[in-house]
C-alpha cells in the first residue's frame, strides 16, 4: 500500500489503497464517491468515466496509485453543490431533455459529455452518437441523451455568441 | 363525477423530479450502501454445465486473513427452510416443482451455479477467498438443449422430477381447428426460432442483508421490483416471520423483469447475515450477471397456419417448446401468457396451441420485458410470409385481417374482448407517415446499384393492463392499493408499492394527485421502497399506468373530500361550496376566503380543540376501472450490406396507442428503451452456449450490446385513443417497444433480401447469419 | 470482478524497469495503458506476480520525425498519437488507424507501445505496424534490439520481445510523395475490434500503383501481409477488376479464425470485401492526395 494524494473535485484527497484497487473503487469506497458507477469492471461499458488530467477515462480501467498527483473530477464535481443546488449547464439540458431513467448510466454519459464538448462544442448529432458509443445505456434508447447534449450544446453556442468569456467556463467544467 | 381541477400537469412532459439526484451522482443504489460492520460476499461458481459435486474444501478459504466466514450450499440448507421457487409458490403453481438447494449441494446445474458463499471485509477478499475453495466435480453430461431435454435419454438434471420436463404438454383448441384447417385453400407449416438473450440492467443483482440479532429483525437493502415480493421470498426462505423482515430500495439501475422476489443468492446472502450476526452485502459483476442471473425468450415454434388464396388467415396451430433452464420458473408459466396473446388484434376463426416446457443445463429462464413477446414474434413473421407467397403487400395483409372496432367489441379466438383496439387506424398511420411507393421507388434504385434496402412493419397489442374482465380486477396481479395523506407540513404524500426503476412513478404519479387534489407539482411526494411503510405493490406487466395511475387519481380524489369535509368544518361553510386549486381551499366565488392547504393540514394536527390530530389520510384501492389495452404498428426502414451482413436500422417510425398519456417525454423514452432492446436482440444480442455447455458470453466483448450508433432517432406517433373509463384512461407502455420491434426489424431485412429469396424463420441476425441466408436462398450466386 | 494481489513497482526510468523485468522475468507483467491488461486481471485471467508500471518513465513518450522516419516512444498515448501533426502529416496510414481504435476514454490512456506490445492480431495497431514494416526497439539487460514487425508478431498475443525486455519506441517510415492509404474494417458495432480489417498504402505515381502495402487484422493470429496482392498491385493501375483480383489473391489462402462473431468462411468473405473496399479508398486517397 502507498500513501497518495491527488485532487478530486477540486480538493486535496489522501489514501493509502492497495495497488491493485481501482480508481473506480477507490473513488466509491475510500473517498465515498459514489456518483461513479460500476456496470461492468472491464472496461466496456463507460459507466465508470471520470476526467483525469482532463481527460475522460474508464476509472475501473485505472490503478488508484496511477492517479497519484493528479486531478479527477466526478459527476460529482460538476455541481458543486450537489442535487439541491443549481445544475451545471449540461445536467440542466439533460433534466430539460428528459435524458435519463433508471439513472445508472448517467454519471458516465454526463462525464464523457462534458469531456467531449470541452473539446467539440459543435459537434453535429453524428459526432456526438459516436463519442457516445463507448457508454451503454439500456433504458433510453439514446436519444433523449443526444438530445440533451445537443441541447447543451446549443445553449453554450448561445452563450458564447453573448460574451467571449464563457469558453473559459466550460473547459474548466473539466479540470 | 369527473374532475372539477384543472389539468395543468397531467398530459405535459413535466421535469422528473428523480434527475436532481440522479444528474449529480447523488442516487442511491444498492451498491453505494455502506453499514456499520458492513462485509462482502462472493460466490464460488461452478465452471462445469453439469456435474456432481463430490466434495467441498472451504478450510484454506476459511483460513485466508479478512474472510470472516464461508458457507456451503449444505451448511445453508441446515440454516433456511427447503422450497420451491417463491414467485410460484405464490401463483401456485401446480406443474414439476424441482426441489432445490439455495447454493448448490449434490450437484451443479448450469455454469455458475453458486456452490459456497465467502464472506470477508472487502470483496477483493472475498473473491481471494472463492479461489481458495477447492471442489470436485464429476462430469456429467451436459443437456444443452431442448431437444436433448425432451428425450427421456437425457440424465435428468433434478432427482425428484426424474426427468427433464419442466411443464407438461398441455393442448387447448379455441374454436373448431379441424373444420377450419379442412377447409383452407392452403395450409402452411413453418418452424420459428427465437434465441436465448437476456434483461441487461446495467445495475445488475445485489442487496445488503442486515441481521439484527437482538430485534431479530432482517433489514434487506435490495434492488428489486417488489418490496413485498423480496419481504415474502426472504421470510419463506430464512422461516421468519413476515414482519420480522423488512425490505428497502432506493434507486434501482435498471431491471426489465429480472428482480423480482428474491435470486438464490440473495437468499444465501441473507441467511449467511443471520448466521454471521452482520450486515452483509452482495452485487454481483457483469459476468456473474450475464452467466447465472438469467436469460430468457429461448422459444421454439413449429406453425400451421390456414390461410385463404385472398389472404385471409384462419387458423394458427401452434406447437411451442420453451427452453426453461436449470432451476425453472417463470418459463415454465410464460406458454400460458403466449396462448392468450397470440392471435393479437387479428380475427381467427381458430387457434390449436400446445406447449411443453424443458428443463436445461442453462441459466434459468427470468422474465424478460414482454416475457410473452415471442407470439408477436411468431404472428408477424407468419403474416410477412403468407403475404409474400400470395403476392400481397405487408401492410395490406394486417388490414385485411386486422378487427374492426365494432361495438360490442370483437373478441379475440382467446377470449379477450378487443375493446378500444386501434390496430387500423394505427396501420393506416404508418403508411401516412411512411411513404411506402416512394420507399420502394428507392429500394428498386438501390437494388441497381448493389444496395439492400427493406421495410418492415409489425403490429402487436399488450395487455396493459387487460379490459375489464368478470373474474375481477383487470389484469393478473390484482387490486392496486395506496395510501395518500395530508401531512402537517401540507404535503399530499402518496404511499405506493410501486418499486420504480427507471419508469418516473415519483414524477407521474406527482403529476395526477397534484392535478386531482389542487396543490402545486411540487406540493406531493411519491413514497417508495420501504415494505414497512408502502402497501403491496409490484412494477412489472406494464400495469401501473392504469392500476396505479388510477388509484392515484381516486385516492387523491377520496382525500381531498376528507381533507375539504375538515375544512368545511373550520371555515363553517358547506363542503360542496369549496375548491383546492393551486395550493389553496376557498369557497367558490370568493377568492379572499383562501387559506392555504398546508394551514389547514397544521390545524388538523393540532386538532380544533386541541383534543387530538384530525387524520388527513385514506387507504384506496383500485381494480383498474375499464382497464384496456395498448398497441400500435412499428415499421423499420434497413440497409443490409450483402457483402458483410452488416445491418443498418435507417428509419424507425412508431405508432401507438397507450391511452391518455400521463407525461409524453416519458411515455417516449419507456417506448424508444423497448425498441433499442428489440434492435439489439436481432442484430446483437446472444447468451451463447457451446456443445459442451460451456458458456460463452460472460463479458461485454461477447455479448454485444446496442450503443448510440445501433439506434436511430425513433419517430412516435400516438394515436387518439378510445376512452373508454370516465376518469383513468392512461395505460401501460412499458413492454411494448421489446414486443414489436424484433418482427419490424426482421420484417424488414427479410424484406432488403427478397430479390435473394431469402425466407427468415428466427430472430437472430447477426452478419454472418445474414451471409448464410443469402447463400443458402442462392447457392449459385445469381441474383447477387 | 475484482484484481488478484499483485506486487506493484512504479519505475520512472527506462533503465530501472529494465532492472525490474531482468529480476522479475515472465513473472511480471507491463503495465502500459491498462486499457488490455486491467481487463484481465479484473478477470483474473492475467496472473502476473508483479505488475511494473511504466506510467511514470517520461521519456517514454514522444512522436519526433527524422531523416525519413517517424519515432513514436511506447508510452506515446494513442489520443496523443491521434491528436500530432506530425503524425497527421508523415504517418497518414497509423493517422487513418487511430480513430478506430476503441473509444476516446480507451485512447485517453491507451498507449502505442502498449497495443503492439500486446499484439491482438484484430486491433488496429498491429496491422498498421506490419503493413508498413515497422521497427520495435526493445531495451533488455544486455543492451538495445531492434526487431522488424514481421518478427515481432509471434503468436495470438505473443510478441517476441523476451520478458527481460522493454519496447522502448517503434520506428515508421515516413509516407512518402504520392501515398494513398486507408484503413477499412468490418466491426460488429463502431468501435469495437474488427471482424476483419486491412491496413493499405500504396503509392501512385503517374497513375501506376507502386510500393503497395497490404496488411490485416483479425484474419489469424497475428497480422498477416498480403504480399500475392501486393505483387499483383505493383506496377498495375487501379481499376474494379484489379481490386477484385487482389481481393481474390489475398484471400484464397486465408484460414480465419472462428468465434462467436463469425464462421471462419464469413471471415474469408468479409476480408474479399474489406480487400476492395479498403483499395479503392487508397486509390482515391492518393489520387487527391497528387492533386
Amino acid at each position: 500500500m502507498a500513501d497518495i494524494t491527488l485532487r478530486v473535485n477540486g480538493a486535496t484527497r489522501t489514501g493509502s489503497p492497495e495497488a491493485r484497487k481501482t480508481l473506480a473503487d477507490f473513488l466509491r469506497d475510500d473517498l465515498n464517491l459514489t456518483g461513479t458507477h460500476l456496470g461492468c469492471e472491464h472496461g466496456v461499458c463507460g459507466a465508470c468515466t471520470v476526467i483525469v488530467d482532463g481527460r475522460a477515462v474508464r476509472s475501473c480501467l485505472m490503478l488508484a496509485v496511477q492517479a497519484a498527483g493528479s486531478e479527477v473530477t466526478t459527476v460529482e464535481g460538476l455541481a458543486p453543490d450537489g442535487e439541491h443546488g443549481e445544475l451545471g449547464p449540461l445536467q440542466q439540458a439533460m433534466w430539460d431533455s428528459h435524458s435519463f431513467q433508471c439513472g445508472f448510466c448517467t454519471p458516465g454519459f454526463v462525464m464523457q459529455a462534458t469531456a467531449f464538448l470541452s473539446d467539440h462544442p459543435d459537434a453535429g448529432e453524428q459526432q456526438i452518437r459516436e463519442a457516445l458509443s463507448g457508454n451503454i445505456c439500456r433504458c433510453t434508447g439514446y436519444q433523449s441523451i443526444i438530445d440533451g447534449v445537443l441541447l447543451a450544446a446549443q445553449r453554450n453556442r448561445t452563450l458564447r455568441n453573448r460574451t467571449p468569456r464563457n469558453r473559459e467556463t466550460l473547459s474548466e467544467e473539466r479540470r | 363525477m369527473t374532475a372539477i381541477a384543472a389539468e395543468r400537469y397531467t398530459g405535459a412532459s413535466i421535469k422528473r423530479s428523480e434527475d436532481p439526484r440522479i444528474l449529480t451522482g447523488a442516487g442511491r443504489y444498492v451498491d453505494d450502501i455502506k453499514l456499520p460492520g458492513m462485509l462482502h460476499a462472493a460466490f464460488v461458481r461452478s465452471p462445469m454445465a453439469h456435474a456432481r459435486v463430490l466434495s467441498v474444501d472451504v478450510s484454506a478459504a476459511r483460513a485466508l486473513p479478512g474472510v470472516v466466514a464461508v458457507l456451503t450450499g449444505a451448511e445453508l440448507e441446515a440454516i433456511t427452510v427447503p422450497g420451491p421457487d417463491a414467485l410460484m409458490a405464490l401463483v401456485g403453481w401446480a406443474g414439476p416443482t424441482p426441489e432445490f438447494t439455495l447454493l448448490a449441494t449434490d450437484k451443479v446445474r448450469l455454469v455458475g451455479d453458486p456452490v459456497a458463499v465467502v464472506v470477508a471485509e472487502s470483496r477483493y477478499l472475498a473473491e481471494d477467498g472463492c479461489e481458495l475453495v477447492e471442489v470436485e466435480y464429476d462430469d456429467l453430461p451436459p443437456v444443452v438443449d431442448a431437444a436433448f431435454a425432451l428425450d427421456p435419454g437425457s440424465p435428468p438434471l433434478f432427482a425428484n422430477l426424474g426427468d427433464n420436463i419442466a411443464r407438461l404438454h398441455s393442448r387447448h383448441e379455441f374454436g373448431d381447428v379441424s373444420a377450419t384447417f379442412a377447409r383452407a385453400d392452403r395450409v402452411t407449416d413453418l418452424h420459428i426460432d427465437v434465441h436465448r438473450h437476456q434483461n441487461v440492467p446495467m445495475e445488475g443483482r445485489g442487496c445488503v442483508a442486515s441481521y439484527d440479532p437482538d430485534s431479530g429483525v432482517m433489514t434487506m437493502h435490495a434492488s428489486t421490483q417488489s418490496v413485498h415480493l423480496t419481504k415474502i421470498a426472504v421470510a419463506m426462505r430464512l422461516g421468519m416471520e413476515q414482519d420480522k423482515v423488512r425490505v428497502l430500495a432506493g434507486d434501482i439501475g435498471g431491471s426489465f423483469g429480472l428482480k423480482i422476489g428474491a435470486s438464490r443468492e440473495e437468499l444465501a446472502v441473507a441467511a449467511a447475515s443471520r448466521q454471521i450476526g452482520r450486515p452483509v452485502k452482495w452485487v454481483e459483476d457483469r459476468g456473474e450477471n450475464l452467466t447465472a442471473s438469467g436469460q430468457a425468450r429461448e422459444e421454439s415454434f413449429d406453425v400451421r397456419a390456414a390461410v385463404s388464396s385472398d389472404g385471409d388467415l384462419l387458423g394458427l396451430d401452434v406447437k411451442m417448446v420453451v427452453d426453461t433452464g436449470s432451476y425453472p420458473g417463470t418459463g415454465a408459466m410464460v406458454p400460458d401468457l403466449m396462448e392468450a396473446m397470440l392471435p393479437g388484434p387479428y380475427k381467427l376463426a381458430a387457434m390449436g396451441f400446445e406447449s411443453i416446457g424443458a428443463i436445461t443445463n442453462k441459466a434459468t429462464y427470468v422474465a424478460y420485458r414482454g416475457p410473452w413477446a415471442s407470439e408477436t414474434f411468431v404472428r408477424e413473421r407468419v403474416l410477412d410470409l403468407i403475404a409474400k407467397d400470395l403476392g400481397l403487400d405487408p401492410v395490406e395483409i394486417r388490414q385485411r385481417n386486422v378487427a374492426l372496432r365494432t361495438d360490442p367489441p370483437a373478441v379475440m379466438i382467446t377470449g379477450r374482448p378487443l375493446v378500444g383496439v386501434t390496430a387500423k387506424e394505427s396501420l393506416e398511420r404508418v403508411a401516412q407517415l411512411v411513404d411506402f411507393p416512394a420507399f420502394r421507388r428507392r429500394q428498386a434504385q438501390a437494388r441497381a446499384q448493389g444496395r439492400y434496402l427493406g421495410i418492415g412493419v409489425a403490429t402487436f397489442i399488450e395487455a396493459a393492463p387487460g379490459p375489464r374482465s368478470p373474474e375481477g380486477p383487470s389484469g393478473p396481479m390484482g387490486l392496486e392499493s395506496m395510501r395518500l395523506r395530508l401531512t402537517e407540513d401540507g404535503i399530499v404524500v402518496l404511499f405506493t408499492g410501486q418499486m420504480p426503476h427507471g419508469q418516473s412513478h415519483q414524477t407521474t404519479l406527482a403529476q395526477i394527485a397534484a392535478d386531482e387534489f389542487g396543490v402545486p407539482f411540487e406540493q406531493v411526494r411519491v413514497v417508495v421502497g420501504d415494505s414497512a411503510v408502502v402497501p403491496f405493490g409490484l412494477t412489472g406487466g406494464s400495469r401501473s399506468a392504469t392500476m396505479t395511475g388510477g388509484v392515484a387519481l381516486h385516492g387523491a380524489r377520496q382525500l381531498k373530500a376528507k381533507v375539504l369535509d375538515f375544512a368545511a368544518d373550520l371555515m363553517e361553510v358547506s363542503a360542496q361550496d369549496l375548491l383546492i386549486t393551486d395550493g389553496n381551499v376557498w369557497v367558490r366565488g370568493d377568492p379572499a376566503s383562501a387559506i392555504s392547504v398546508t394551514e389547514v393540514a397544521q390545524r388538523a394536527a393540532s386538532g380544533p380543540s386541541g383534543d387530538g390530530a384530525a387524520e388527513l389520510e385514506v387507504e384506496a384501492t383500485y381494480d383498474g376501472g375499464e382497464g384496456g389495452w395498448s398497441g400500435g404498428t412499428h415499421c423499420a426502414i434497413v440497409d443490409v450490406d450483402a457483402e458483410t451482413g452488416i445491418v443498418k436500422v435507417e428509419r424507425y417510425v412508431a405508432v401507438e396507442d397507450c391511452g391518455a398519456l400521463i407525461n409524453p417525454a416519458v411515455v417516449e423514452g419507456q417506448i424508444r428503451g423497448g425498441v433499442a432492446q428489440g434492435i439489439g436482440a436481432v442484430l446483437l444480442e446472444r447468451s451463447a452456449y457451446g456443445e459442451d455447455g460451456t458458456f460463452q458470453s460472460a463479458t461485454f466483448m461477447d455479448y454485444l450490446m446496442p450503443t448510440a450508433c445501433d439506434v436511430p432517432r425513433i419517430e412516435i406517433e400516438h394515436l387518439e385513443t378510445v376512452p373508454l373509463d370516465a376518469d383513468v384512461n392512461f395505460r401501460g407502455v412499458g413492454e411494448g417497444g421489446m414486443i414489436v420491434a424484433p418482427p419490424t426489424v426482421v420484417n424488414a431485412i427479410e424484406d432488403a433480401l427478397s430479390p435473394f429469396g431469402v425466407r427468415i424463420y428466427e430472430q437472430h441476425l447477426p452478419p454472418a447469419r445474414i451471409l448464410e441466408l443469402i447463400a443458402e436462398a442462392d447457392p449459385g450466386g445469381e441474383r447477387r | 470482478m475484482k484484481l488478484p494481489e499483485v506486487e506493484y513497482e512504479a519505475p520512472t526510468t527506462v533503465a530501472e524497469a529494465v532492472d525490474l523485468l531482468a529480476e522479475h522475468g515472465d513473472e511480471a507483467s507491463v503495465l502500459a495503458g491498462g486499457q488490455s491488461l486491467i481487463p484481465l486481471l479484473a478477470l483474473r485471467l492475467a496472473r502476473p506476480e508483479v505488475l511494473i508500471d511504466i506510467n511514470r518513465v517520461d521519456e517514454l513518450s514522444g512522436v519526433s520525425a527524422a531523416d525519413g522516419h517517424v519515432t513514436i516512444g511506447a508510452m506515446t498515448r494513442e489520443y496523443v498519437a491521434e491528436e500530432s501533426g506530425t503524425v497527421a502529416d508523415t504517418l497518414p496510414l497509423l493517422a487513418a488507424a487511430l480513430p478506430l481504435i476503441g473509444h476516446e476514454a480507451i485512447r485517453s490512456r491507451g498507449t502505442i507501445g502498449g497495443s503492439l506490445a500486446h499484439a491482438d492480431p484484430a486491433a488496429e495497431l498491429p496491422a498498421v505496424a506490419r503493413a508498413l514494416d515497422a521497427e520495435f526497439v526493445v531495451r533488455g539487460p544486455s543492451g538495445t534490439r531492434v526487431i522488424p514487425a514481421a518478427q515481432w508478431f509471434d503468436g495470438y498475443l505473443t510478441t517476441s520481445r523476451r520478458p527481460d525486455e522493454l519496447l522502448v519506441e517503434v520506428r515508421f517510415p515516413a509516407a512518402g510523395p504520392g501515398t494513398g492509404v486507408s484503413f477499412e474494417e468490418v466491426a460488429r458495432r463502431h468501435g469495437d475490434f474488427a471482424i476483419v480489417g486491412l491496413a493499405a498504402s500504396l503509392v501512385l505515381s503517374g497513375g501506376v500503383i507502386s510500393d503497395a502495402r497490404l496488411a490485416f487484422a483479425g484474419v489469424s493470429d497475428v497480422p498477416v501481409r498480403a504480399t500475392a496482392a501486393e505483387d499483383l498491385l505493383a506496377g498495375a493501375r487501379p481499376s474494379a477488376e484489379l481490386f477484385d483480383e487482389a481481393a481474390r489473391r489475398a484471400t484464397e489462402d486465408l484460414d480465419p479464425p472462428a468465434d462467436l462473431h463469425g464462421s471462419s468462411d464469413y471471415r474469408k468473405t468479409v476480408a474479399a470485401a474489406v480487400v476492395r473496399r479498403g483499395l479503392r479508398a487508397a486509390a482515391d486517397n492518393a489520387a487527391r492526395g497528387s492533386n
